[in-house]
C-alpha cells in the first residue's frame, strides 16, 4: 500500500515539474515563447489553415496578413480613417484628385525589407498586372484607371497620377477607394518570380512567398503553423520616421491564434489570452467584469459602418409588387431584433440606404425620409398596404398563418429566407422577422442553410429572400458604394444566369423592362463624378427616395463594418470614443493601424 | 392479460418508468394549453419568480419552450417508432414466416439498411431538404431509418415459430399466409413488438434530438423541440458564458423520457419473456 502511494505521489510530481517547465520554456523567445509584455494576440482575420502568403493570389485563398485590405506586411498607397473621412499617407500622399485624375506622391523615404526604394515602378507593376495576365486580382482595376502617368518633381518625388478612365466607369470615387485597397507589392521581386517562371503567372501564384518575404509594412511573418501566424516587428521600418516620428510600433510580435468558432474568442478575451478580435460576441455588456472592451462604454457598444439586409427576389411573385415589399419592411420591428438578436449593438433604425450617423450623415435628410418610407415596426401600416393592394391571409383558430392569397386570388407560395446555418445573430434575425412579417399575414419561413447552398444563391438570384451584407468596406465612397452595391443595373442578369451577378442579386430595376427607371443607374453614374457639396447632397437624397419608394431590399441594422473589441489586462491605450486617436478598427485595416504605436503593455 | 398487468406493477421499475412516462406526457399534452408566457425582451434573463427557467435568447421563456419541446418530441418520436416498427415487423414477418428467397431478399435489403449508418442518411436527406423541414418530415425520415434492427428482431422470432404445430394446423385447416402471419404468428409476438416499439419511441426521439443539434431538425412555427432548445443554445454559446439554463432542463427532459422508457422495456421484458420471468 506504502509503495503503490509513493509510486502515486511520484507520479503526481513528476507531472507537476513537467508542466511548470513547460511553462518556463514559453518564456523565451529563443526557446520558442514569446514575452506577453512585447506579444500581443489578436484575431478574427484567419480562420482556415493558412496556406500561402503570396499577395497575388486570389484574397479568399491568401492567408493573414497578405490578404484583403490587411496593411502591415505589403502596404496601400493611403489608408482611409473611417472617423475622420481622411485619406491618410501610407506609401504614398493623396495630392488631388478630380473627375479626370487622382494624383499620389510616392514617399520618397519608403523602402522594401531589402533596401530597394519603393517606386512608381512597383505601384505600375500591381496596377496594370490585370493587362499582362487578364487572371490578376487587379485586372478590374482597368475598368476604373485608363493609364498611369509619372512625374518627378522637386525633391526627386516621383507623382503619380491615375487617369479616370471615362470610357468605361468614370469612376475617380472608386480610384479613391483603390489606393486604399490595393497593396503595392515588390515588383523586382515579383518580376524576377515571373522571369524565372517564363511568365508563367499561375506557377508565379504557386510561391508561398513565406520564408523572409520582401515586405514594405512594419511587420513581417516570423512563422507559423495550423493553429496560429506570428509576425515580427521590423525595427528598420522606414514608416517609423517618416509617418510616426522615430516611434517604433510598441509590441515587438503580433500572434494570431486561429480558432475555429466564436466561442474561442470570448473565451480567450474573458481569460487575457487574447487581446483583441474583430467577430460578433453577443451580450459584450456582460464581459466587462472581465476586462473586455469597445469603443463605446454603452450601447450600441460599436461604431456603425455597415447594413446587413433582406434582399428580395424583385422578379418573383409577390416580391415583385412594391406595396408587398413596402408592407414588409413596415412589419418588420427593428427595435425587437436590436434587443433581441444583435445585444443592442445597433442604433435606432432609420429607413434608406444613408446612415444617419457617422460620415454619412451630411446626405441624410430626416424630412424627406420620413415622407418618402414606410412608418418601420407598424404592423396596422402593414396590413392595411397589404388589404389595399388585395392581398389576404387566412389564419387558424389559434392565430396562426395558414397561408395568403394574391391580389389574382391565388394562393401565394411560402417564401423561404434564405442565411447560413449557423450563424446566430443572422438566424435570430430570420427567426424573428419570420414571426413578426407572418404576424401581418406575410407567408415566409426560415430556411437556414450550409455554405454550399448559400454563397451560390446570391449570384445567381436563386432564392425568395436572403439574409445578405454587401461587400461594402467603409472607404470614401460612402454611401455611394452602398447604393451601387443595392440598386445598380449595369450588370442585370437574369435570375439562374450563372454566378454573374455580383451587385444588386435581387435583381431590381430590370433594363428590359417598360418599368425600368433609368434615372436610378443615371445618379449612380452622375454622383462619383460630383465635386458640388450641395448637387451631391440633392443627388443622394432623390436616389435615397427612389430606395424608399421602390425598396428593393430591406435594411434590418446597421452593425460595425468590423467588430472590435479587446482586453486591457496585457495592454492598454486602445483607441475608443474617449480617446480616438484612431477608428475603431483591428491594427492592420486602414488607419487602425495606428494603434501599433500607441499601445502600452501593463507589465514591462 | 390482468395477471400479466398485476405482474408488471409488482416490478418496480416499471412503476417508477411508467410514472415518469406519464408525468412527461400529461406535460407534454397538455402542458402547451395550460402554460403560456409572453417573451419578455430580454435575452437569456436569469431563471427568477416570474420565469422560473429563464428566457431564451429571443426572450422566450424557457418553461414554455420545454413544454412545447416535450409535446414535439413525444411527437415525432412516437411518429417514427409507428413508422419503424410497422415496417420492421411487418418485412420481419414475412421473411421469417416465408424464408426461402422471399426471406433471402428481404433479408439482403434489411441487412443493407443495416450497413448504412442511418444517422448519415437522416443527415444527407435533412439537409437536401434546407426550407419546410417539418416535424412531420423528421419524424418519416426517422422512421424510414431506423425500422432494419425491428425487422432483423421479428424475423429471427417468426423463423422460430413457423414449424410450430398450430401454424402446420392452421396450414392443413385452409388459411391463407396472411391469415397465418396476422392470426396466428403476430400474436405470439405482440409482447415483443409492443416492447420493440417503445425502444422504436426512445431511439426516435434520441435521433430527433441528435439531428436538431447539429442545426438540421425542424424548422418553422411552433416546430420547437427538446433538441431545437439544445441547437439554439449551442449556437448562442449558452455554455461559453454560463448560461446553464439553456442546456441542462432541455438535456434532463430527454434524459428523463429516454430513462423512463429503457425501464418499461425492462421491466416488461422481466415479464413477458418466461426466461426472464421470476
Amino acid at each position: 500500500m506504502n509503495f503503490l502511494r509513493l509510486i502515486t505521489c511520484g507520479v503526481f510530481v513528476l507531472s507537476f515539474a513537467v508542466l511548470a517547465s513547460c511553462d518556463k520554456r514559453e518564456g523565451g523567445r529563443e526557446r520558442g515563447g514569446y514575452p506577453r509584455s512585447e506579444t500581443l494576440y489578436l484575431a478574427g482575420s484567419q480562420w482556415g489553415d493558412p496556406n500561402t502568403f503570396n499577395p497575388l493570389v486570389e484574397p479568399w485563398l491568401v492567408a493573414w496578413p497578405a490578404n484583403d485590405r490587411f496593411n502591415i506586411m505589403y502596404e496601400p498607397l493611403t489608408a482611409y480613417n473611417s472617423l475622420t473621412g481622411a485619406t491618410e499617407p501610407v506609401l504614398g500622399t493623396l495630392v488631388s484628385f478630380d473627375t479626370e485624375r487622382v494624383v499620389v506622391d510616392i514617399q520618397p523615404e519608403a523602402r522594401w525589407s531589402d533596401g530597394v526604394p519603393v517606386t512608381s515602378t512597383d505601384v505600375k507593376f500591381i496596377y496594370e498586372l490585370g493587362k499582362r495576365f487578364p487572371q490578376a486580382t487587379t485586372a478590374y482595376v482597368g475598368e476604373f484607371v485608363s493609364g498611369i502617368k509619372v512625374d518627378t518633381i522637386d525633391g526627386g518625388i516621383e507623382r503619380v497620377s491615375f487617369m479616370v478612365n471615362k470610357r468605361e466607369r468614370n469612376n475617380p470615387l472608386a480610384i479613391l477607394d483603390q489606393l486604399q485597397a490595393i497593396r503595392i507589392v515588390p515588383a523586382h521581386v515579383f518580376e524576377k518570380y515571373l522571369t524565372d517562371n517564363n511568365n508563367d503567372f499561375e506557377a508565379v501564384k504557386k510561391i508561398k512567398c513565406d520564408d523572409k518575404p520582401v515586405v514594405s509594412g512594419p511587420y513581417t511573418l516570423e512563422q507559423y503553423n495550423n493553429e496560429r501566424i506570428i509576425l515580427a516587428r521590423r525595427d528598420d521600418y522606414w514608416g517609423n520616421k517618416v509617418l510616426h516620428g522615430g516611434a517604433l510600433p510598441v509590441p515587438k510580435y503580433i500572434i494570431h491564434p486561429i480558432y475555429k468558432n466564436n466561442d474561442h474568442f470570448a473565451v480567450g478575451l474573458q481569460k487575457g489570452t487574447l487581446d483583441a478580435s474583430m467577430n460578433f460576441i453577443p451580450r459584450i455588456n456582460e464581459r466587462k467584469k472581465d476586462g473586455v472592451r469597445t469603443w463605446y462604454d454603452a450601447p450600441p457598444y460599436f461604431v456603425p459602418g455597415s447594413m446587413h439586409f433582406l434582399y428580395l427576389n424583385n422578379t418573383k411573385a409577390p416580391l415583385n409588387d412594391r406595396n408587398f415589399r413596402r408592407a414588409m419592411a413596415a412589419a418588420i420591428d427593428y427595435a425587437a431584433i436590436n434587443r433581441l438578436a444583435l445585444s443592442n449593438y445597433t442604433p435606432a433604425m432609420r429607413p434608406g440606404l444613408i446612415m444617419p450617423e457617422g460620415l454619412e450623415k451630411e446626405y441624410f435628410n430626416a424630412e424627406e425620409v420620413d415622407a418618402h418610407s414606410v412608418p418601420l415596426g407598424d404592423t396596422a401600416y402593414a396590413r392595411r398596404i397589404l388589404s389595399e393592394a388585395g392581398y389576404r391571409s387566412v389564419f387558424d383558430d389559434r392565430g396562426m398563418l395558414r397561408f395568403s392569397i394574391g391580389p389574382n386570388g391565388d394562393t401565394l407560395p411560402t417564401l423561404s429566407i434564405r442565411a447560413p446555418a449557423g450563424w446566430s445573430d443572422w438566424e435570430a434575425i430570420v427567426n424573428l422577422v419570420v414571426s413578426q412579417l407572418r404576424a401581418v399575414g406575410i407567408d415566409v419561413r426560415e430556411g437556414f442553410v450550409d455554405g454550399s447552398q448559400y454563397w451560390p444563391a446570391l449570384p445567381s438570384g436563386q432564392f425568395d429572400i436572403i439574409m445578405r451584407k454587401p461587400p461594402v468596406a467603409v472607404t470614401a465612397s460612402l454611401p455611394w458604394n452602398r447604393f451601387n452595391a443595392v440598386m445598380s443595373s449595369r450588370n442585370w442578369r437574369p435570375v439562374g444566369d450563372g454566378n454573374s451577378m455580383n451587385e444588386n442579386e435581387g435583381r431590381y430595376n430590370n433594363p428590359n423592362s417598360p418599368d425600368y427607371n433609368k434615372r436610378v443607374d443615371e445618379l449612380l453614374d452622375i454622383i462619383p463624378l460630383m465635386t458640388d457639396k450641395d448637387s451631391l447632397k440633392a443627388a443622394y437624397i432623390e436616389l435615397n427616395n427612389i430606395f424608399l419608394t421602390d425598396q428593393p431590399v430591406i435594411p434590418v441594422c446597421h452593425l460595425p463594418e468590423e467588430y472590435y473589441q479587446f482586453s486591457t489586462k496585457h495592454w492598454t491605450g486602445w483607441p475608443t470614443e474617449k480617446n480616438p486617436f484612431a477608428p475603431p478598427q483591428l491594427p492592420w485595416v486602414g488607419s487602425g493601424r495606428n494603434t501599433l504605436w500607441k499601445l502600452q503593455p501593463v507589465t514591462k | 392479460m390482468l395477471k400479466l398487468l398485476r405482474n408488471l406493477i409488482k416490478e418496480p421499475m416499471f412503476v417508477i418508468g411508467m410514472s415518469l412516462f406519464l408525468i412527461t406526457m400529461i406535460a407534454g399534452l397538455l402542458g402547451p394549453s395550460l402554460y403560456t408566457a409572453s417573451p419578455n425582451g430580454m435575452s437569456y434573463a436569469r431563471p427568477s419568480a416570474e420565469y422560473w427557467l429563464g428566457t431564451d435568447n429571443l426572450g422566450h421563456d424557457y418553461v414554455a419552450l420545454l413544454l412545447r419541446g416535450l409535446q414535439n418530441s413525444l411527437y415525432v418520436g412516437f411518429m417514427a417508432g409507428i413508422i419503424a416498427t410497422t415496417i420492421g415487423t411487418l418485412v420481419g414477418l414475412f421473411a421469417g414466416f416465408k424464408g426461402g428467397l422471399v426471406d433471402d431478399i428481404l433479408t439482403m435489403f434489411t441487412n443493407l439498411f443495416i450497413v448504412i449508418p442511418s444517422f448519415v442518411v437522416l443527415v444527407l436527406v435533412s439537409a437536401s431538404w434546407p426550407e419546410g423541414r417539418s416535424l412531420t418530415l423528421i419524424a418519416v425520415l426517422i422512421g424510414l431509418t431506423t425500422w432494419p434492427w425491428t425487422a432483423r428482431s421479428v424475423r429471427a422470432q417468426a423463423a422460430s415459430l413457423r414449424g410450430r404445430d398450430h401454424i402446420s394446423l392452421a396450414r392443413i385447416n385452409g388459411a391463407t399466409n396472411l391469415q397465418i402471419i396476422f392470426k396466428h404468428i403476430l400474436p405470439y409476438l405482440a409482447s415483443y413488438v409492443f416492447m420493440v416499439f417503445i425502444m422504436q419511441v426512445a431511439s426516435g426521439i434520441l435521433s430527433e434530438s441528435a439531428i436538431s443539434m447539429i442545426g438540421l431538425g425542424p424548422i418553422g412555427e411552433g416546430s420547437t423541440s427538446l433538441g431545437v432548445i439544445l441547437n439554439t443554445a449551442k449556437n448562442n454559446s449558452a455554455i461559453t458564458y454560463g448560461y446553464w439554463w439553456g442546456i441542462f432542463p432541455a438535456a434532463i427532459v430527454i434524459t428523463m423520457i429516454v430513462f423512463a422508457l429503457y425501464l418499461l422495456n425492462n421491466s416488461m421484458e422481466g415479464v413477458f419473456n418466461p426466461r426472464l420471468r421470476k
